[in-house]
């Protein structure tokens, strides 16, 4: 079909290595999107609690990781944490070697590039947060945690479900960069098998349509979530 | 009492006080032995910016990147422009393909669709017994434009989206046909509205040039890894970081106007 060549789908070997690849991709996307909403929820309770230097380096923190490359600040975790001194002796041959692996590096700096997407997007959603329920709630005797609990973070989190999920699929489709650094997840493999057979089109199509397919997985999962917290009155639940 | 800081003040006096500490540290940290690695940073500058060992011509670096995210930000627009209106339209025949196409190129990552695009674009194309050329920097362009075109029609969706449906009714019992809504009432209310999402997906494009380095253009991360090549270990710390410093210097301030103009859009309510 339009000259395009699939025989080399046939053999196991490409097969385990797009398995593999799949595989890393969804552990490096599952740990950096646990990392990035803990980052984001701790980030933005800090926020709430209007501590003006505590303030500023959160606001610094967030726009600093949002106006540079995630990809450059991988490479910048790869390439440079070890020489600032991030190196262990391995005890079994003594030599110094980086304490991150390229694995490592990735995750990290994946995690603070989403959490730093992250705790704009909770700031916003606490900011929309309509006060006359705040104030009804107060009216009816709550205390500032029970507030926080029943009331505040119920709704907050309804509001924020939509920019979560665009955070998700952003982190997800960049969890593709960390193959820069030789991280062995999917885009990785497709270099491998395209060096090995030399069907880049073939290759590169294949896992684009592997990659549309997870992300669309992803978002419709979290458009099924939303419909199913959604209560009358926000974002859906009309 | 005399000095009484505001909230906002107090915050912006820590962060200047990072400032300083910062701008301290490296002047502590070049007295430690730092210069000489500052100098050789120093020297590669005009490299980094412009591509080439004098400052002149404008061969690559970080010029190019700016120059590839306008050329990306310009395709991206009309394109953009015209998936955001085939997703609007009423005829299913138009919205449901555009809305697809929409969807699949926001769901693919932006590397990927750069990669799949520099294969799948021939190298050179004969069109009327005229050959035109597809250079890397074009493949790039292209590769690029396509998901900012995608994100663009969402922002236009959504600005169009946006205008209160009363409007739509007062002009329809006017007696004015769609495109005459569209042209005289929806699009001067709502281009207002896509202006900071415009922005932001622009600072967003300038961030993604990083990626047009697997293409092999001399952008300002081609010309990093081959200097890093031959400098020591030391320095490719201090050449990193003025990378990363060049484009924060050069997003943050359109992030901050886009929010500035965002807040001033919340305003008008309709």
């Amino acid at each position: 079909m339009f000259g395009l060549d699939y025989s080399w789908l046939a053999d196991p070997a490409y097969q385990q290595w797009l398995l593999t690849g799949v595989v890393n991709t969804l552990k490096l996307a599952a740990i950096s999107s646990g990392a990035a909403i803990v980052i984001g929820l701790f980030g933005a309770l800090g926020l709430t609690l209007r501590i003006f230097w505590l303030d500023a380096l959160i606001e610094l923190f967030v726009e600093v990781f949002r106006n540079t490359p995630p990809l450059l600040q991988m490479l910048f975790a790869y390439f440079t944490l070890s020489t600032l001194g991030l190196r262990v002796t391995d005890p079994a041959t003594g030599l110094s070697v980086p304490l991150l692996s390229a694995f490592a590096c990735a995750a990290t700096s994946l995690s603070l590039f989403g959490g730093a997407l992250a705790i704009e997007a909770f700031r916003s959603g606490i900011e929309t947060m309509p006060r006359s329920i705040i104030e009804a709630a107060r009216s009816l005797g709550y205390g500032r945690w029970a507030r926080f609990w029943w009331v505040e973070a119920p709704i907050a989190t309804r509001i924020c479900l939509p920019a979560l999920t665009n955070i998700l699929t952003n982190l997800f489709k960049t969890t593709s960069q960390a193959s820069v650094i030789t991280v062995p997840e999917l885009m990785y493999y497709a270099g491998q098998i395209y060096n090995d057979t030399f069907r880049t089109l073939e290759v590169m199509i294949l896992v684009l349509v592997i990659y549309v397919t997870l992300v669309s997985m992803l978002t419709f999962a979290m458009a099924r979530l939303e419909a199913f917290m959604a209560f009358p009155g926000y974002g859906k639940g009309r | 009492m005399g000095l009484t800081l505001s909230y906002d003040d107090k915050k912006r006096a820590v962060l200047l006080l990072i400032a300083v500490g910062v701008v301290a540290w490296i002047a502590i940290d070049a007295a430690a032995g730092g210069s000489k690695y500052w100098a050789r940073v120093l020297l590669r500058l005009p490299l980094l910016f412009t591509g080439s060992g004098s400052g002149w011509p404008i061969a690559g670096g970080f010029v190019l990147n700016i120059l590839l995210s306008i050329a990306v930000m310009t395709l991206a627009t009309a394109l953009g422009t015209l998936i955001g209106i085939a997703t609007l339209a009423r005829l299913a025949l138009l919205r449901v393909p555009s809305l697809l196409l929409m969807n699949f190129l926001r769901n693919s990552p932006w590397l990927v669709l750069l990669f799949a695009m520099l294969y799948i674009l021939p190298f050179e194309v004969h069109v009327f017994g005229r050959v035109v050329a597809f250079p890397p920097f074009v493949k790039a362009v292209i590769g690029l434009a396509l998901p900012t075109a995608a994100n663009f029609s969402e922002v236009i969706r959504g600005a169009v989206q946006s205008i209160h449906s009363g409007q739509w009714e007062a002009a329809r019992s006017l007696g004015y046909t769609t495109i005459q809504i569209y042209r005289h009432v929806i699009m001067p209310q709502a281009f207002r509205r896509m202006i900071p999402g415009w922005m932001n997906l622009y600072a967003l494009v300038m961030i993604a040039t990083a990626l047009a380095t697997v293409t092999g253009i001399q952008d300002v991360l081609t010309i990093l890894n081959n200097l890093l090549a031959m400098e020591s270990e030391r320095v490719i710390v201090y050449f990193y970081l003025t990378v990363l410093f060049l484009f924060f210097a050069y997003c943050y301030p359109i992030a901050v106007l886009a929010r500035r103009l965002e807040r001033a859009v919340k305003g008008d309510n309709l």
